[in-house]
């Protein structure tokens, strides 16, 4: 499902260089839950990047379902992401759209046909438990409604691979539970999960397979 | 697809509001110029070319010939070259014609004690001589007929009409060009406002593995609309001049130009202009998108 071999990410400023990642390497296999865990400025945003190829690694390889990203022209991006559900720690919804129009402007813009809209937009909304909120604007949702809407958003294109970075960063300990048990029931579903979190009691709750980032290493692989 | 890359396009045109309107009116405006210049220029055109199919040149001739001696002149004048046909007008002939222009002033003419005017020839010369030169060489040969007075007549007055309709195109095309230069102007502002109001769409599209063809087309469209909004109300604002303004205009022109009515644009042109609408919109629409590329 992932693959990274031996990965460096460095950015440059100036005559300053930066290393965000440095000789990463691990997989994950289809239908796995995975935390990965580390400070903030630890790697875990730019190692999410890497995957969903908002960015190109400075050295080393990297296979996301089946396609290698280093030589991925920009042209079959898009088709990549489109296999990928990806959602942030802001929840990053459209604020002049209703939460329906949210996720299905999404649909429509990767050419899923109008008659399936509806339908993929409810079954979404059902698995966060938030159909009864599809006619609302984001501001009238709280915080933890919001990161469900996202996730809607994300698993309506029903994506083999779910991308969460710090999903329930903003959040306080009841709506992240809540986000993150809408989390694990698209993992039971058969979606694998890789969720950045730099949450410690995140981590021990979930207990699921762990990586840890300190300084751009991965300096642990456990669970 | 399509039917929602045009509603995002609509979305789009409203989020840019008065810029977007100041587009649709100037766009507006740049082709009532040109289509103005165009209506003028082609009226022009009409009557250079019926003018030109209607040159004559006269020979006044010494005294009234008989008609052996008519024939004789006409089959002389044919033979110089450069003629298309020739008739004799004799004095009575000429005198009749003057009473037809006057009309209900024709009476003066039977004051005279005798009649005045001269015979005449008409000569019509063949196409090929129908230029300031050639009508030139062809009158040079007249006035060497023993027979002739005066030989009046030239192309010279329709070809400073088409000398000034010349002028007027390039004008049309120098207005027009400046005030679409403005409206592209216009219509990349209005985008580029667009832009920078739906960068977190763009960003969530991209991230969510939109097609580039479904972020970029919608400014495209917008743009596209946009003009060609601007191009119908230029068309509206055509009519509407040519109903209220054309009226009052021809009887200038027939008297000066001889035109009998003031035409519209043809249905062609009006397609055209609809469609430099369209490509003037859609200019600043793609400008706009290679802003944000850079």
């Amino acid at each position: 499902m992932i693959e990274l071999h031996r990965v460096w990410k460095t950015y440059e400023v100036g005559p300053v260089k930066i290393p965000a990642l440095s000789d990463v390497s691990f997989q994950v296999l289809r239908g796995e839950f995975v935390v990965l865990t580390g400070a903030s400025g630890a790697g875990k945003t730019t190692l999410l990047r890497l995957l969903y190829r908002d960015e190109v690694p400075s050295e080393g390889d990297i296979e996301v379902l089946g396609t290698a990203l280093t030589r991925l022209k920009p042209s079959a991006v898009s088709a990549l992401r489109r296999a990928l559900g990806v959602v942030f720690q802001d929840a990053k919804l459209l604020p002049g759209r209703t939460v329906y129009e949210n996720i299905a402007f999404v649909l429509r813009v990767t050419g899923t046909p109008r008659r399936e809209i509806t339908a993929r937009v409810f079954d979404a909304l059902r698995a966060v438990g938030l159909s009864a909120r599809a006619q609302s604007y984001p501001a009238q949702l709280s915080q933890g409604e919001a990161q469900r809407a996202a996730l809607a958003r994300a698993i309506a294109r029903k994506p083999a691979l779910l991308l969460a970075d710090e999903p329930t960063g903003n959040l306080d300990d009841v709506m992240a539970a809540e986000v993150l048990d809408v989390v694990k029931d698209i993992w039971e579903r058969g979606t694998t999960v890789v969720l950045a979190t730099h949450q410690a009691r995140l981590v021990r709750v979930l207990r699921r397979r762990t990586l840890v980032l300190e300084g751009g290493r991965l300096v642990k692989d456990e669970g | 697809m399509l039917g929602f890359l045009i509603s995002e396009a609509v979305r789009d045109c409203r989020r840019a509001g008065r810029v977007a309107a100041s587009a649709v009116l100037l766009i507006a405006l740049s082709l009532v110029a040109l289509g103005g210049f165009w209506v003028l220029s082609a009226n022009l055109g009409y009557a250079v070319a019926e003018w030109r199919d209607r040159v004559r040149i006269i020979v006044y001739l010494k005294r009234e010939l008989s008609s052996v001696e008519a024939t004789d002149l006409r089959e002389r004048v044919e033979a110089l070259g450069d003629v298309a046909s020739v008739a004799y007008v004799g004095k009575a002939q000429a005198l009749s014609a003057l009473k037809r222009t006057l009309g209900t002033n024709a009476s003066v003419l039977d004051e005279l004690p005798a009649n005045p005017l001269p015979a005449s020839l008409e000569v019509t010369p063949a196409p090929a001589a129908a230029t300031p030169e050639g009508a030139h060489a062809l009158i040079e040969r007249l006035q060497r007929l023993p027979e002739a007075e005066e030989v009046a007549g030239g192309v010279e007055w329709v070809e400073r009409l088409a000398q000034w309709r010349r002028l007027l195109n390039l004008a049309g095309a120098g207005v027009g060009a400046v005030l679409g230069l403005a409206a592209i102007v216009t219509v990349t502002t209005a985008t580029t406002l667009v832009l920078h109001a739906r960068r977190q769409e763009a960003e969530i599209m991209r991230l969510v593995g939109a097609p580039e063809s479904a972020i970029r087309l919608p400014l495209l469209l917008q743009g596209m609309m946009q003009g060609l909004l601007g191009a119908g109300l230029a068309l509206v604002l055509l009519v509407a001049a040519y109903r209220v303004v054309g009226p009052r205009v021809e009887p200038l022109l027939t008297l000066t130009i001889g035109l009998p009515r003031l035409e519209f644009l043809p249905v062609p042109a009006l397609a055209a202009l609809l469609v430099a609408g369209t490509v003037l919109g859609g200019l600043g629409g793609v400008l706009a998108r290679s802003g944000r590329d850079r």
